[in-house]
């Protein structure tokens, strides 16, 4: 496992400032009333590792964004070895040596290794096969610790880590001086993250900067020199890693009442509704176990690549590889089949809304009877009337205005259609299970109280609820139990009132032997 | 604390004029250019009367027909097939052979080959996702190869002849066009009013989706493309019974005039979108197009030409407005 | 072994089985292992593989051109109504044809970002109407007797000066593929269009250069075919989509994307002209081969489809694993 104290390298003593490539001044970006960074300052320096944490919604991805050019700010701006500069697009980004190597990696799997570097670099000839080129590229895998690995190897053949190594030998060709990592290591493995660790190092020592952006504390004293912490799009502070400790950084990114966007309730006893054991999605979850019982909320809390998400739709039946025991309601239920799961009362709403929840091009009202279309038809006519009724009932239940009913749900505003998913999930009758990943994920904030309210009212009627969720404020606020999950493992379990928000924090960011 | 809704697009990326007016525009066109053509084809001499008007029908029936199975196929987002065309012509030969069955009889297993041919396409493609193009030119190889196999490339003739009934008229009517007509309320009662048409819809719509909200879309495929080789069975039976004979270059071409019908009707090719009744208005504006063209003296010819400018300003005009 | 399936060397493999296989219908009787056999398969070879290449193309990034047919057909009547004096003039007319037809429906594609079916079958219709208007529907005659006889004659016993024209663009094609950039854009933009542009590539551009490029080795196939006919037909090639498509996909294209080589397509072009002409000399009747051809493309769609490997995977699980009450 990783190591807690301050980074393996000894870094040099504070006495010569290192120079700043790249600096933030005063950025502020608003999103309509919505204030997403405000009055944000930032250095960073060569031959340094700089972590920027935060929560959810702290305002990371937006600095990244100003950063390479996709945002432009509403105040303050960007320098860049001094001079400020206006950049409107990625590429002119990297061509200032700014460069994003994001969660969603940009390769050509088709193509090899060696295609994927030049891939779209200006300064490729017209005949692209010189050897400069080619020894360009095997210098800059070398210095990134892939000697084995050979040019010409397609990339579909590449592990997730060498393929971010892949991305990053492409921005050094473009002579990056600074580097940004959104997340690397959401999805990798112990070895792959020590390979990406050592490539980091060594670019370290070559000069560059690197901004390192994550949520995973212990990573961020292993790895880098300094560290930032973003807090409601405010810069809190920004400290060396060796000169504070996981403590103090927690109670910088955390410090928020609990707003009273959550209802109350009382918490009531109920028999088991729904019994995990056992189940496994391989590279995703292990062996993980979990009740949820009628009437309660349970809350599986963790951040991207812990496994929650995969949970629930292992649990609907959407991932063909899971395997496990499940029981609802005392029988036993069978994986792999959304059909089997939903007629045995398991309702699952996407964290995928746009792709796999809401039909786009069909009107609110039929997105709403989607499910129910057996019940609304006799001998398989459907029964116009009873569908209107049906349609208009829904609509009214989870708060959605009527009048839009005969609207295509495309144009509807993210809580909006969240309600939606949620209508068509509601049901009056006998006991169901309901699953939801990152419930209020795109939704603004009046809805996500909507939501949240609908949520209960469901529980209040005898069914159980299970929710994955990266938001911490939102488990505490919401779950009667809480289970929080790291690297596809389930590591504490919480009644409530039982953790807070440094607890569950702690879990699912390094649960170490602390 | 709140994932911020970031609805900024990159500035590259910005579109021109909002989604609301765009939509309203494009309606606009759609109506103006329709009225345009209404008042075109009356005002043309000749357009309205009996003759013309029946023979405008006629050509409707047939090609309606293809284009009502093609609806189903584009609808579950299978974009087109090319296979209807043989499958129509396969099944005027089976009609043609089975006759000693009876009429009925021969009827029905035509309609049963249609429902087999188009079905094994619509298995592959729904369990195995196979290309649907690609499965349908595939269709079309293997059932042009097989029936010039056995019929030995010569035409069929019946064996009992009386088709006098698919010639007649009632109330004015030729039987075809009330056969056609009878085929589109069929469809558009599968379509709008059943659970297995909306079922179709929301596969084309987002098939993760269906899939997500418990539909089996294997299965909703499959029923889509058994649907499109029954009606295009249907008009294959009354081509036969029209030219009293038939060969395998019964069909050829209605693939590409059904496809245009459902696009120039308003079906999205994208699929989700649409309707047996839009593809109705799309084989009549066509048809009507080229009765007029023909009347007013202009060359045969023009009307593959203006049926393909059509086509190709309509599916611009319709993805202008209906993006988001 | 198994690299011998594998989609890169597979067209070669399945060109070599096919030759196998004919050989042993033969049986040594001499009819298929002829030159003048070879010759027909090169003949066919000449129309059939410039469409293919073209329509692999554009499979290649994820599209399909169906206005090939509409170009052969539309290039071949152009060349042949103005080049009866200057053939020269007869072919750059058709050839321009094409690159303009190519050129405005990758243009439209991109900038009102449609869909390739939507857009090339409204070009195809487009173009067979043309073509119906400037012949009047009726067969035109080319004069040019000369230029059509000696577009045919052999050379070197096997090949012509159309099949030789056809191996030219071929080994052009797959050069350009390999040595310059292009060719790596191309797979780029058809393995993940939203990576490549990403990484800088013009993927708009990649998209219009592929469509005409489409419409130009149509248009090359159409002039040179018409030429050749010595009359321009509207009807003539309609169905020269299916082999073509079969050619491709045999060829190691994938319908969706990213993979696949002229060179490949040039060995399923191969396969299925060894097919045609090879059977027919051993005296099966022509109708198997379409028979084989639909039979080949259904299995590499099943094989190719997504789903296979999922449901093959769930069919697994579901009988090796057993469930029982917790």
């Amino acid at each position: 496992m990783q190591l807690l104290n301050g980074g393996a390298e000894a870094i040099p003593p504070a006495a010569a400032p290192r120079e700043a490539i790249l600096e933030v001044e005063g950025i502020t970006k608003r999103f309509g009333a919505n204030v997403v960074l405000k009055g944000a300052s930032l250095a960073f320096r060569a031959g340094e590792i700089h972590a920027i944490c935060g929560e959810n919604g702290a305002g990371k991805s937006t600095l990244v964004k100003l950063l390479t050019g996709v945002y432009r700010p509403d105040a303050g701006g960007v320098r860049i070895d001094g001079i400020w500069r206006d950049i409107r697009h990625p590429l002119e980004a990297q061509a200032l040596g700014v460069a994003l190597v994001s969660q969603e990696l940009s390769l050509a799997p088709a193509l090899s290794i060696e295609d994927n570097i030049w891939l779209g670099n200006r300064e490729v000839p017209l005949f692209h096969r010189r050897r400069h080129l080619r020894e360009a590229a095997r210098r800059t895998l070398d210095q990134l610790g892939m000697e084995r690995v050979a040019l010409a190897t397609p990339v579909s053949r590449l592990s997730i880590g060498q393929r971010q190594l892949v991305e990053i030998a492409r921005m050094l060709t473009r002579h990056a001086r600074v580097l940004i990592l959104d997340e690397p290591t959401a999805t990798l493995s112990d070895s792959e993250i020590e390979r990406i660790f050592a490539a980091l190092r060594r670019l370290r020592a070559e000069g560059k900067s690197i901004l390192y952006i994550t949520h995973r504390l212990g990573e961020v004293f292993e790895l880098c020199d300094r560290v930032s912490v973003l807090r409601n799009g405010e810069v809190i502070a920004t400290r060396r890693t060796a000169e504070i400790d996981r403590a103090a950084l927690m109670a910088m990114m955390l410090g928020r009442r609990l707003s009273d966007m959550y209802p109350q309730w009382e918490t009531r006893e109920g028999d088991i509704l729904l019994r995990v054991r056992g189940l496994r999605v391989h590279g995703a979850v292990e062996d993980f176990a979990l009740d949820a019982a009628r009437g309660k909320v349970v809350c599986l809390a963790g951040q991207v690549g812990s496994g929650a998400v995969e949970t629930l739709r292992a649990l609907a039946g959407l991932v063909p590889g899971a395997s496990g025991k499940v029981s609802v309601a005392g029988r036993p239920l069978k994986l792999r089949s959304v059909q089997r799961a939903q007629a045995r009362g398991v309702q699952f709403i996407s964290e995928d809304r746009a792709g796999e929840a809401i039909f786009l091009r069909l009107r609110v009202g039929e997105n709403l009877i989607a499910t129910r279309l057996a019940q609304l038809s006799r001998f398989g006519l459907l029964r116009g009337g009873a569908m209107r009724r049906a349609a208009r009932t829904l609509a009214e239940t989870v708060g959605v205005d009527p009048a839009r009913l005969r609207s295509r749900a495309g144009e509807l505003s993210g809580g909006n259609q969240q309600k939606v998913a949620f209508g068509r999930v509601v049901e009056a009758g006998e006991a169901r299970v309901l699953l939801m990943n990152e419930p209020t994920r795109g939704v603004d904030v009046g809805a996500r109280a909507d939501i949240y309210r609908l949520i209960r009212r469901f529980c209040e009627a005898g069914h159980a609820v299970v929710i994955a969720s990266s938001d911490l404020e939102e488990v505490l606020g919401m779950a009667d139990e809480i289970v929080t999950l790291y690297r596809g493992r389930r590591i504490g379990f919480y009644r409530r009132g039982e953790a807070d928000q440094q607890r569950l924090l702690a879990d699912i960011t390094h649960p170490a032997a602390a | 604390m709140t994932a911020a809704i970031e609805t900024e697009r990159p500035p590259w990326r910005r579109r021109w004029l909002n989604g609301n007016a765009r939509r309203r525009a494009v309606t606009a066109i759609r109506l103006f250019a329709f009225a345009a053509l209404a008042i075109w084809s009356i005002a043309t001499p000749g357009f309205v009367s009996p003759l013309s008007l029946s023979a405008l029908m006629t050509a409707i029936s047939f090609i309606g027909c293809v284009a009502v199975g093609m609806t189903f196929i584009t609808l579950t987002g299978n974009i087109m097939s090319l296979s209807l065309g043989v499958t129509l012509s396969a099944a005027a030969l089976v009609f043609l052979s089975s006759l000693a069955l009876g009429i009925v009889g021969a009827c029905i297993v035509a309609v049963l080959f249609g429902v087999a041919v188009s079905g094994v396409q619509g298995i592959v493609i729904g369990y195995f996702r196979a290309n649907p193009i690609l499965v349908s030119i595939a269709a079309l190889a293997l059932i042009t190869g097989i029936s010039e196999l056995v019929t030995g490339g010569q035409r069929v003739y019946p064996t009992a002849a009386n088709f006098a009934f698919f010639k007649s008229r009632i109330a004015g009517i030729p039987v075809t066009t009330l056969i056609f007509l009878g085929a589109v309320a069929l469809g558009e009662l599968i379509l709008s009013g059943t659970r297995f048409g909306r079922a179709m819809r929301m596969v084309g719509s987002n098939w993760r989706a269906a899939e997500a909200a418990g539909l089996n879309a294997a299965t909703v495929v499959t029923g889509a493309y058994l649907l499109a080789g029954a009606f295009s069975a249907v008009s294959g039976i009354l081509l036969a019974a029209r030219y009293g004979s038939g060969d395998m270059e019964l069909g050829a071409g209605y693939d590409y005039s059904a496809i245009a019908a459902v696009l120039v009707g308003g079906t999205a090719i994208q699929g989700g979108e649409g309707s047996v009744l839009r593809t109705l208005i799309g084989v009549s504006v066509i048809a009507a197009v080229e009765v007029v063209l023909l009347l007013r003296g202009f060359p045969e010819e023009l009307q593959y030409l203006v049926t393909g400018i059509i086509v190709l300003l309509v599916i611009m005009l319709h993805t202008i407005g209906g993006r988001e | 072994m198994k690299r011998l399936i594998e989609p890169t060397l597979r067209p070669f493999t399945i060109f070599a089985g096919t030759i196998v296989v004919l050989a042993l219908i033969d049986r040594g009787t001499g009819y298929f292992f002829s030159l003048a056999t070879a010759f027909s398969v090169m003949q066919l070879f000449a129309t059939l593989s410039l469409v293919a290449l073209g329509l692999g193309l554009s499979m290649l990034i994820r599209e399909f051109d169906l206005s090939v047919a509409g170009v052969v057909g539309l290039s071949g009547c152009i060349a042949v109504l103005t080049g009866a004096d200057h053939p020269w003039f007869g072919l750059l007319c058709g050839l321009a044809a094409g690159i303009a037809s190519g050129a405005l429906q990758g243009f439209i594609m991109t900038r009102l970002q449609l869909s390739s079916v939507g857009v090339t079958l409204g070009g195809l219709l487009t173009m067979q109407g043309i073509t119906y208007v400037l012949t009047g529907n009726r067969s035109i005659a080319y004069g040019n007797l000369p230029v059509a006889l000696g577009l045919n004659a052999p050379i070197a016993s096997i090949l012509s000066v159309r099949s030789a024209v056809a191996l030219a663009v071929f080994f052009a094609a797959a050069a350009v593929m390999a040595w310059t950039h292009l060719g790596r854009d191309v797979v780029a933009t058809g393995s993940d269009r939203r990576a490549a542009m990403v990484a800088g590539v013009k993927t708009d551009r990649v998209v219009i250069g592929v469509f005409t490029a489409s419409g130009a080795f149509a248009a090359l196939a159409g002039v040179l075919l018409s030429y050749s006919l010595g009359a321009a037909s509207p009807a003539a090639l309609s169905d020269v989509l299916a082999p073509a498509a079969a050619a491709a996909i045999i060829g190691g294209v994938s319908v969706v994307g990213g993979r696949g080589h002229p060179l490949g397509i040039a060995a399923g072009v191969l396969t299925l002209s060894l097919l045609r002409s090879g059977l027919s000399a051993i005296g099966v009747s022509p109708h198997v081969h379409e028979i084989v051809t639909g039979a080949i493309l259904l299995g590499i769609g099943i094989l190719e489809g997504p789903d296979l490997a999922r449901r093959v995977i769930a069919w697994r699980l579901n009988r090796t694993q057993l469930e029982s009450l917790p």
